[in-house]
């Protein structure tokens, strides 16, 4: 690339500016009389101005040629950021994407799972320093444990609201019909996996819920089922112990351990991928706190959904015209 | 010199202690007290000590007899000493004061040269035992009521007191109860046996040290007990000779209680709660707190309301195939869902990521 723009830009045609040109001009000739030149000497004068007269040009040619590219990428790139500058601080269309009802249950969701996670996982590892540190920082397993508790009656009761949301309101329904998967959403991983790979051109393209928002879902609702279950065994032992058999407890002591450690770690590096360290999100997507989507973004991530609603306003536009 | 000069004293009295004898017994006739200017051969005390009628009356009514067995004295490991070396108190015959308990530290202190020099004298001066002497409580031991007072052996001796074999008895003088539970336990039982393997009162509970079970510092204390047993129920050559397995202790601490247990919690249960302390029996045995019939009662001592249920599936559980399948299954089963997720979602997450780059690369391309 370099050597086409030397071709096209020869050195003795470096371009300079007129009143740099006369300047340089004018220096000469104050040397060229300063020098006190005889007349027998003129030719011999003129022939070394001609060689101080090129080497400078040689020399400025390739400060010329270090220089041009370096600071023309450097300016491309300011201008390409001032673009982007002037395109957020833009207003941009946006869009409900997740109801008032529909982030207050994610809320809630998040804010037991933390606090469980953080007073359970320590259990798991008993023998382990940090959890050492921690029993002794929070006074014990039994401080501990209370505090598990008030964790799990946040959780069951974000899923019992939610067992209500999708059978007894209009909206939950809606979004209950939407999350449950079809036979797209295993077409789409299989379109996704064959992009991914570069086997075929374009990606899955989306409705409302991805498939990976789906498995988050359903993820949940598994891990629900199965800590709820056995957590409240546990939490009344002496009731459960009624009915059930000492191995029983074990299991579910087991099962909850167990589920445990895979929820979190796909909190961990599944839904924090997907919402957090994401290149398109980082560090964080806020739809979680505004429940608005930009429709660029609806556009890109979710074109069913997008096309759909276009086709509405049309339509409702048709109508009222 | 000392010794040398009392040495000279004893052969010198020997033949005069048959006089001084009845010289003794004509001045207490008179009542007329023999001042004794160095110290006394032991024979002249023996001329009323000897007698095992001889008794004295406490102020509390308590009737104490005064009698010392001389063949018991010669045997034991003060033979060499003098009555009145320990008895600093008696200074005249017959005795006018009340002759006071024998202070052993005048000789056994911390830094001494002649007798054994040992911890154990500091030791015990921080023992409950001690404290509640000091607190004045008159039935809690001095050195004499464990070591013996005129027949003190050294503990290697069959006959001492606090023999090994001896111990349970000795401890038993004052704790009765807990004597009898012991004797009924099985380490009870093989020590009668003359088993040498089995825990004596002293191995948990310390010899001069011994703490209430409620000091944090007692080897007993609620989360100290775990470790105390441990030392013999988790060390495979003690217990491969009776087929105790040894991952009892493992699994305790693994055990939901024994993970509170480990952090301080002193309301769950530890070995003692289900095994007992002193009355322990293998679960075998109809008797044990753990057998399967009594686990009931014995869970319900905490869980009201304990039925047979909690003796259905095993107590200190390992997860293998062979001892519970259906937990080893279970296990597993998380474990093969835990890692296929995983394997998949991470490598969605890394396609993904690929696939971006690659786009970007495409991109930079286009536009270059």
């Amino acid at each position: 690339m370099n050597d086409q723009r030397r071709k096209a830009k020869p050195e003795a045609e470096m371009p300079l500016s007129q009143q740099a040109t006369e300047e340089l001009a004018r220096t000469l000739n104050a040397l060229w009389e300063e020098q006190e030149i005889r007349a027998e000497e003129r030719e011999m004068a003129a022939q070394v101005f001609q060689e101080v007269w090129e080497e400078l040009v040689a020399d400025l040619s390739s400060k010329a040629q270090k220089a041009f590219p370096r600071k023309l990428a450097a300016r491309r790139r300011q201008q390409q950021r001032e673009r982007q500058r002037a395109q957020r601080r833009k207003p941009k269309e946006e869009v409900e994407r997740f109801s008032l009802l529909f982030r207050v249950q994610h809320i809630m969701l998040f804010s037991s799972c933390i606090i469980l996670i953080l007073t359970g996982l320590p259990l798991k590892f008993p023998n382990s320093t940090w959890a050492g540190w921690y029993f002794r920082l929070t006074g014990g397993v039994q401080v501990s444990g209370a505090i598990h508790r008030v964790g799990a009656v946040g959780l069951i009761g974000v899923g019992l609201f939610h067992l209500f949301y999708i059978t007894c309101l209009p909206e939950g329904r809606r979004e209950f019909r939407q999350l449950f998967p079809r036979l797209k959403d295993f077409q789409d991983v299989l379109r996704n996996v064959l992009y991914f790979f570069g086997w075929a051109k374009e990606g899955a393209r989306f409705g409302r819920f991805s498939y990976i928002e789906k498995f988050d879902y359903w993820a949940v609702y598994w891990g629900m089922v199965i800590m709820i279950g056995s957590g409240l065994i546990m939490w009344a032992e002496e009731l459960a112990m009624q009915f059930l058999p000492k191995f029983a407890l074990d299991i579910a002591h087991e099962a909850h351990s167990d589920e445990a450690l895979l929820a979190t770690l796909a909190i961990i590096i599944w839904h924090f991928y997907n919402v957090h360290l994401n290149p398109d999100h980082f560090p964080m997507s806020w739809t979680w706190w505004t429940g608005k989507i930009s429709l660029e973004e609806m556009r890109r991530k979710h074109p069913l959904e997008y096309e759909e609603m276009l086709r509405e306003r049309a339509q409702r536009e048709a109508a009222d015209e | 010199m000392v010794v040398t000069e009392r040495f000279r004293l004893h052969t010198g009295y020997s033949l005069l202690s048959a006089v001084l004898g009845s010289l003794l017994l004509k001045a207490e006739a008179y009542g007329v007290p023999i001042r004794l200017q160095s110290a006394v051969d032991n024979r002249l005390c023996l001329v009323c000590h000897a007698k095992s009628t001889l008794t004295k009356r406490l102020p509390t009514g308590k009737v104490v007899s005064l009698y010392v067995n001389e063949a018991d004295y010669q045997r034991s490991v003060h033979a060499e000493r003098l009555c009145t070396d320990c008895h600093v108190d008696i200074v005249e015959l017959p005795h006018e004061k009340e002759i006071e308990l024998v202070n052993c530290s005048r000789c056994h202190y911390v830094g001494t040269v002649s007798p054994p020099d040992l911890k154990k004298y500091a030791e015990y001066r921080e023992s409950i035992h001690k404290v509640a002497l000091d607190r004045g409580n008159h039935r809690a031991p001095a050195c004499q009521d464990c070591h013996g007072y005129h027949n003190i052996l050294p503990p290697t001796d069959p006959d001492s007191q606090i023999n090994r074999r001896n111990i349970p008895q000795t401890c038993g003088k004052c704790h009765l109860a807990i004597y009898s539970d012991y004797q009924e336990g099985i380490h009870g039982r093989l020590l009668r046996a003359g088993n040498s393997d089995v825990p004596v009162c002293t191995d948990c509970h310390g010899e001069h040290n011994i703490q209430s079970p409620q000091d944090p510092n007692s080897r007993v204390y609620a989360t100290q007990v775990p470790q105390t047993c441990a030392s013999c129920h988790a060390a495979e050559k003690i217990m491969r000779k009776y087929g105790i397995k040894v991952d009892k202790y493992e699994t305790y601490r693994e055990s939901y209680h024994g993970v509170v247990n480990q952090y301080g919690g002193i309301t769950v249960a530890n070995c003692a709660s289900c095994h007992q302390a002193h009355r322990i029996l293998p679960a075998s045995d109809p008797a044990s707190s753990v057998n399967k019939h009594n686990l009931p009662r014995t869970c319900g001592q905490c869980h009201p309301g304990a039925n047979a249920n909690f003796a259905r599936g095993k107590m200190h559980v390992r997860v293998t195939k062979e001892e519970a399948r259906l937990l080893y299954y279970v296990r597993l089963g998380f474990r093969m869902l835990t890692i296929g997720v995983m394997a998949a979602l991470i490598g969605h997450i890394f396609l993904d990521l690929f696939s971006r780059w690659r786009e970007r690369r495409k991109g930079r391309r286009r536009q270059g």
